[in-house]
């Protein structure tokens, strides 16, 4: 692959990110964590917890929209490939991703925030999940964007995982016992996700016909 | 020179009377409720939703789930229509859109059915998943009222808010695709309403009646119940406000879709007016509220009715009184077998709460001082009949609550056979009333008010005690009422009044 063609590639795809999805949620994050500024009295660490977890889930909801585009089947023959293209918007995504997190986290007052490093943990995997999801639709189905089903299990499981005991749940408290193997459970997670993204990427050479309740599609 | 003549167009085809274009829309209706039905999130979603309602149907622990107390029960139908909800939210406003993701909106155009209609058919369309909604909650809360414990009375209001939310869900789908269409639009909205029902929770909490604006209030269902009117909860008010809502949120993308008729307005003037009515009316007077709260805690017998059975007083807030009977029997029973006078005292058994530290609250009640008078709570049924007999017992033995707590000596003895030898299953019921479900060494012993303690001998003798006939024991006990009721009687002696093996060691109650 050349470079010429590499930076020729940048401005399409640059005009195809979904930017509006990434800086609505994006942007709803930073309120949110902003928000902890507002009370005279420093949160508790609980809220902050509570506050940047869901930072990072906006954040994810705004990502699970990057894989989204409309013109995917006009786009399956061209010679630049599909896993190049989405490597190509991840990585032009990533850098503004990596300040947006960052800001989040000196956003929260520093006496009400976590451990930075497990958080960022959390909000990678919860970050390759949003990839990984609408890249399987988008490899096993016909769908073109996928991104607004990738967006709502990502959501309807986080809020469901909110539930889970701690003993086999993702979304512990700080100060438990549970504390590290949740985190290990988070860094397994994020993994999965990795490798199930970057097995999906490819552009699958036969249509197969799955199963379609409906060609409405959501 | 010829003129123009601009004629009038020729009349089309009169619209079709009003009855055909209304079931035109209700056939669209029907179709988009069936479309919706193929949707994977709705599947899933409302498959699950049913799913667990019917486990938790089926698999029932017994205790005190045979006991429920229905002023509970109607509110935790609430929660879990949400994750419904959420589904039929993305999934209504994804078929709203539809037309536009795969322009062919142009081409609906050309239709003789306005926008403003379609919007109509898809806002109807989630009516049929509220009604869904609406029968698993009344199934749930049916299957309640059916158990013969059941206790209280459930609220309609608190019943309808389930469906309600997925209603209004349906329907928010529908206005957000009206207003911001776009694929991202409905689920983040979705993060930051249920953020807002979070806050208005803990707004609620706190005590500030603004939370009552969130569609639904989570709270903690854990807590010691209360009669229904100290709840502070209007939920018929409530459930009107939601109502209101639902349709003037219905107005509102209907509106948006360009459906200015005059009707649609004077439905919009009205739901405003409901809907502020629902809003204002479920704030409650919390003057009245905090003086019944406290005449309930501090004044019970005020608002309680007491029936006599067997000799005895019974007195609870009349939701309770049909375990009045039960309570009875457990204390003719404990009764029974003491000896001396005690048999014939008459007792009060007072239901009691305390509001003090918020309703619902795992509040602690203080240990009456009254002779002859028994605490009991407002949960019946598993471990609270075993902690309600040692507190008959420990009246009996020791004459008030209050002087139970502190002794250690032969009474303990007494109470604990008195109120464990007596049950079905003693050993087991031994194991229950103790904090730890230890059956050796001490232990703090569960009862209604102040736990009663229990030491490393003690719980020898009483085990040895549960081991014999409880015919023989209980001829010995009344043979020595006098002194197995005495506070200079120690353990030892008292295990050889009873005739069983007397433990080693003097008792260490400061343990």
């Amino acid at each position: 692959m050349s470079r010429a063609l590499l930076w020729a590639l940048v401005p399409p795809v640059w005009r195809a990110l979904p930017w509006r999805a990434l800086a609505v949620g994006g942007g709803l994050g930073l309120l949110l964590a902003a928000s902890t500024r507002l009370p005279d009295s420093t949160p508790s660490s609980e809220t902050g917890l509570a506050v940047l977890r869901m930072v990072a889930l906006f954040g994810a909801l705004g990502l699970a929209f990057l894989l989204d585009d409309p013109a995917r089947h006009t786009t399956t023959g061209v010679p630049v490939r599909r896993p190049l293209r989405a490597g190509l918007r991840l990585t032009l995504v990533a850098p503004f991703m990596a300040a947006w997190w960052t800001a989040a986290l000196f956003l929260i007052p520093a006496a009400s925030r976590p451990p930075a490093g497990f958080l960022t943990l959390e909000a990678l995997a919860l970050a390759a999940c949003a990839l990984a999801l609408p890249a399987t639709a988008i490899r096993f189905t016909t769908e073109t964007e996928p991104g607004r089903i990738a967006a709502f299990w990502l959501g309807i499981t986080s809020l469901a995982a909110c539930l889970v005991p701690d003993k086999w749940g993702l979304f512990v408290a700080e100060g438990t016992g549970e504390w590290d193997t949740a985190h290990m459970r988070w860094a397994v997670l994020l993994g999965l996700a990795a490798v199930l993204w970057a097995t999906c990427l490819p552009e699958p050479l036969r249509r197969r016909s799955v199963p379609h309740f409906t060609p409405t599609g959501v | 020179m010829s003129t123009t003549i601009t004629r009038p167009a020729p009349s089309v085809t009169e619209p079709a009377p009003e009855p055909r274009r209304t079931s035109a829309v209700l056939d669209l209706a029907r179709f988009e409720a069936r479309e919706l039905l193929l949707q994977v999130p709705i599947l899933v979603v409302f498959g699950l939703y049913i799913v667990y309602a019917g486990l938790r149907l089926v698999t029932q622990s017994g205790g005190t789930d045979d006991y429920p107390i229905l002023n509970q029960i109607d509110r935790a139908t609430q929660a879990a229509p949400l994750f419904p909800a959420i589904a039929l939210l993305i999934c209504v406003n994804s078929a709203a859109l539809r037309s536009r993701k795969h322009h062919t909106a142009q081409q609906f155009e050309v239709h003789p059915m306005e926008p403003w209609r379609r919007t109509v058919a898809h806002i109807l369309s989630a009516v049929p998943y509220a009604a869904l909604t609406a029968v698993v909650v009344a199934v749930e809360y049916t299957r309640e009222t059916l158990k013969p414990g059941a206790i209280g009375h459930g609220s309609f209001g608190e019943l309808a808010v389930g469906p309600l939310v997925v209603l209004l869900a349906g329907v928010m789908g529908v206005v957000l695709a009206r207003l911001l269409p776009s694929p991202f639009v409905p689920m983040l909205f979705v993060i930051v309403g249920y953020l807002g029902i979070v806050l208005a929770s803990g707004a609620e909490a706190e005590g500030h009646r603004i939370g009552w604006l969130s569609p639904i209030i989570f709270q903690d269902n854990g807590g010691d119940p209360v009669p229904a009117d100290l709840l502070g909860r209007l939920a018929g008010w409530h459930a009107l406000y939601l109502a209101g809502l639902c349709v003037l949120l219905a107005c509102v993308a209907i509106l948006a879709a360009g459906g200015r008729t005059r009707a649609i307005k004077a439905a919009t003037a009205i739901a405003v007016a409901v809907t502020a009515v629902g809003a204002v009316g479920q704030v409650p007077d919390s003057s009245a509220l905090e003086k019944a709260r406290e005449t309930a805690s501090k004044s019970p017998e005020k608002v309680q009715s007491c029936a006599r059975y067997a000799g005895s007083t019974y007195c609870s807030f009349p939701e309770w009184n049909g375990v009045r009977g039960e309570w009875g029997e457990v204390a003719a029973r404990v009764r029974a077998a003491a000896g001396g006078q005690a048999g014939q005292t008459p007792l009060t058994v007072r239901q009691r709460i305390d509001t003090s530290g918020g309703v619902e609250s795992d509040a602690f009640l203080k240990p009456s001082r009254t002779p002859g008078q028994v605490t009991v709570g407002t949960r019946w049924g598993g471990n609270r009949v075993p902690e309600f007999a040692v507190a008959v017992a420990s009246v009996l033995v020791a004459g008030t609550e209050d002087e139970a707590g502190t002794m250690c000596d032969a009474r303990t003895i007494t109470v604990m056979w008195l109120a464990v030898g007596t049950a079905p299953h003693p050993l087991d019921t031994f194991r229950d009333v103790r904090l730890d479900d230890s059956i050796s060494g001490s232990a703090v012993i569960l009862a209604p008010t102040e736990p009663l303690t229990m030491t490393t001998q003690q719980t020898s003798v009483v085990r040895a005690l549960l081991d014999r006939p409880r015919a023989e024991v209980e001829a010995r006990v009344k043979a020595h009422w006098t002194e197995l009721t005495s506070s200079n009687t120690t353990t030892a002696q008292a295990a050889k009044l009873l005739g069983v093996e007397a433990p080693k060691g003097a008792d260490d109650c400061e343990e």
